[in-house]
C-alpha cells in the first residue's frame, strides 16, 4: 500500500546530521507499530508519509502514486494522521461539528459527512456527546474524539501518534476495539508508540527506528525476540515478554494468555 | 526550538562584564551626545561601541539590525534634507530636487544618535543572556514577578511559534488547505487561531499553578539559582562612566 525508497530527510538543509537516512520500507495491510526512543525519527517519518514534510532524497508512493508535489490536504483523502495532543486540533463548538470538519474538507456531502461522523463517534464511544462542547470532555475522551475526526474521513491508511497516552484501562480497551474494527475493514493501521505491551497485543508488524535508520523490521514476535537490536535502540520488550524470558520460558511471549499457557505447559 | 534572544555565545571580555555595567554604559552612550551635542563626541561614542562589539566578536551579527536601522534613517535624511522648515542653504540640486544643508546636518545628528543608541544596546543584547540580565536587575531590587514576566516572554513566544506549526500540521492532516489565495488563508484562520488561543490560556493557567506550587509568591527572601556574575573591574568602569556623565553635565553648565 505504501512504498518508501531510499528516503532521507534533515530539518537543517545546510548543516547537521540527517534525521532519516536511506529508509527502504514497504507497507502492506498488516497493522504496523513504529517504535524507537525519542529522536529516532519516527514522527518525522510519518509526517513525510502524510506529506507534511517533503523528502530531501527518495520517493514515497501510496497506492502506486508518487506523493511528491501533493499537499497534506490533498493526501487527506488517502491517509489520516491522528496527532498526539488533542488540543492541537479541537476548535469547533460541538463534538459533531469537530468530527465533521475533516469529511467536509475533503468535499464529502454534508449528509454523508454527518453519517460518517456519527458512525466514527459510535466507534469511539462518544455518540452520546454529539452536542457537547469538545473542551468539556476529559483528555482521554478528547483523544478518542480526535481519532473519530480522522476515522470519519474514511481514509485507507490511518496513523495513530501515541494513542495510549492519557488513557486508562477502559480507554485502552476502546482503542484496541477501534484498531480491530479498522483492521477488519481492510485499512492499514499504523502507530508510533512507546507502549510496548500495547504493541505486542495489537500490531502484527513492528519496525524499530534508531538514529534515523531502520534497525529491525518484521513480525512483532520476531522483533521482540531480537534482544540485541532492542538494546541498541534503547527499547524495552513488553513486561510480560521480559518476565517470561527471566523465568526461562522458551520462545517469545507476547500476551498474558500466552504466558498462562506456558505456565500450564511447564507444570 | 528557536530562541528569540539575540544573545551570541562567545569568549570575550565584553561577555564577562556584568549586565549592570553594560546598562550604565547604555545610559552613558545615550546621555553624553545629548549633553555635549557635537559631531566629534557622537562619532567617538559610536566608535567606542563599535570597537566593543568588535572585541566581543559579534560585529557581523549587527549587520541585519543596522541594515534595518539604515533603511529608516535614509527616509529621515531625505525628508529632512528636502523639507525641514529651517532649510535655507542649498547644498546641491538634482533636477527639481534641492537638498539643503540645515536639513542634512539635522538628519546627520539624528542618524548619529540613533546609531549610537542602537550600538550601545547591541552590546547588551548580543553579549548578555536575558536570564542573566533579569537576575541582575532582580538582585538590584526589580520585582521578581516583573523579572519572571520578562524572562517568560523569551520562553513563551518560541513555544507559541512551535504550537502554531503543530496546529497547522494537525489541521492540514484533516484536509484543510493553509496555502493559497487570500480567501483560502482567511478560511484557515479560525481553525488555526482557535487551538492557539485556547492552548495558550490552558498553558498560562498551568504555568501559574506550577509556579504557585513551587512557592513563587513566597514572601521569604529567595535564593538565586546562579552565582552573581561579577567582573573584576566592574566598579572601576561604572565609576568612570558615572564620572564621565557628571563631568559632561558640569562642562555643559560651565561652558
Amino acid at each position: 500500500m505504501i512504498n518508501v525508497k531510499n528516503l532521507s530527510f534533515s530539518y537543517k538543509k545546510t548543516e547537521g546530521a540527517r534525521v532519516l537516512s536511506d529508509i527502504h520500507l514497504e507497507f502492506d495491510q498488516r497493522s504496523t507499530a513504529i517504535i524507537g526512543q525519542n529522536g529516532a525519527g519516527k514522527t518525522t517519518f510519518v509526517k513525510l508519509l502524510k506529506g507534511l514534510l517533503k523528502p530531501d532524497i527518495g520517493q514515497i508512493t501510496i497506492k502506486g502514486q508518487d506523493i511528491k508535489g501533493k499537499t497534506a490536504a490533498e493526501l487527506a483523502r488517502t491517509i489520516g494522521l491522528i496527532f498526539q495532543n488533542p488540543n492541537d486540533q479541537i476548535f469547533k463548538r460541538t463534538v459533531l461539528d469537530e468530527v465533521m470538519f475533516g469529511p467536509l474538507n475533503i468535499q464529502m456531502e454534508k449528509s454523508a459527512a454527518k453519517e460518517k461522523a456519527i458512525e466514527a463517534l459510535k466507534m469511539a464511544g462518544l455518540d452520546h456527546h454529539l452536542d457537547t462542547n469538545p473542551h468539556d470532555l476529559s483528555l482521554s475522551e478528547k483523544k478518542l474524539l480526535c481519532m473519530a475526526s480522522v476515522m470519519a474521513m474514511e481514509t485507507d491508511i490511518i496513523i495513530f501518534d501515541e494513542p495510549t497516552i492519557a488513557q486508562d484501562n477502559q480507554g485502552k480497551e476502546k482503542i484496541k476495539q477501534i484498531i480491530q474494527t479498522l483492521k477488519d475493514k481492510g485499512k492499514l493501521v499504523m502507530t508510533i508508540i512507546h507502549d510496548m505491551d500495547f504493541v505486542a497485543e495489537n500490531f502484527e508488524r513492528t519496525i524499530v527506528f534508531n538514529e534515523g535508520k531502520v534497525l529491525a523490521d518484521g513480525p512483532t514476535r520476531e522483533v521482540f525476540s531480537q534482544k540485541q537490536a532492542l538494546l541498541q535502540a534503547n527499547v524495552e520488550a513488553p513486561y510480560i515478554t521480559q518476565l517470561a524470558d527471566k523465568l526461562g520460558f522458551a520462545g517469545t511471549v507476547l500476551s498474558i494468555g500466552e504466558f498462562i499457557d506456558k505456565v500450564d505447559a511447564n507444570k | 526550538m528557536n530562541s528569540i534572544s539575540l544573545y551570541v555565545e562567545r569568549n570575550s571580555f565584553v561577555h564577562d562584564i556584568d549586565p549592570i555595567t553594560k546598562l550604565i554604559y547604555i545610559v552613558f552612550a545615550i546621555l553624553i551626545p545629548i549633553i555635549l551635542p557635537s559631531f566629534t563626541i557622537s562619532f567617538i561614542c559610536v566608535g567606542i561601541s563599535l570597537v566593543l562589539l568588535a572585541f566581543a566578536k559579534v560585529l557581523r551579527k549587527t549587520v541585519p539590525v543596522f541594515s534595518f536601522v539604515f533603511l529608516i534613517l535614509i527616509t529621515v535624511i531625505i525628508i529632512q534634507g528636502l523639507f525641514k522648515p529651517e532649510n535655507e542653504t542649498i547644498l546641491f540640486q538634482i533636477g527639481p530636487i534641492t537638498m539643503y544643508q540645515e536639513g542634512l546636518l539635522f538628519a546627520l545628528t539624528i542618524t548619529l544618535r540613533v546609531i549610537n543608541i542602537v550600538s550601545a544596546f547591541m552590546i547588551l543584547v548580543l553579549t548578555t543572556k536575558p536570564s542573566e540580565l533579569v537576575e541582575s536587575l532582580v538582585r538590584k531590587g526589580l520585582s521578581p514577578r516583573i523579572g519572571y514576566m520578562i524572562v517568560s516572554v523569551f520562553q513563551i513566544i518560541p513555544e507559541m511559534m512551535a504550537a502554531v506549526s503543530t496546529i497547522t500540521d494537525a489541521q492540514r492532516a484533516r484536509g484543510m488547505e493553509t496555502e493559497g489565495n487570500f480567501f483560502v488563508r482567511v478560511k484557515a484562520f479560525l481553525p488555526l487561531i482557535g487551538p492557539v488561543v485556547l492552548g495558550s490560556l490552558i498553558n498560562t493557567k498551568e504555568r501559574a499553578m506550577a509556579l504557585e506550587v513551587r512557592g513563587f509568591n513566597s514572601r521569604v527572601p529567595k535564593t538565586y539559582l546562579y552565582e552573581e556574575k561579577t567582573y573584576a573591574h566592574s566598579k572601576l568602569i561604572q565609576s568612570l562612566l558615572l564620572l564621565g556623565i557628571a563631568g559632561a553635565i558640569v562642562w555643559r553648565i560651565v561652558s
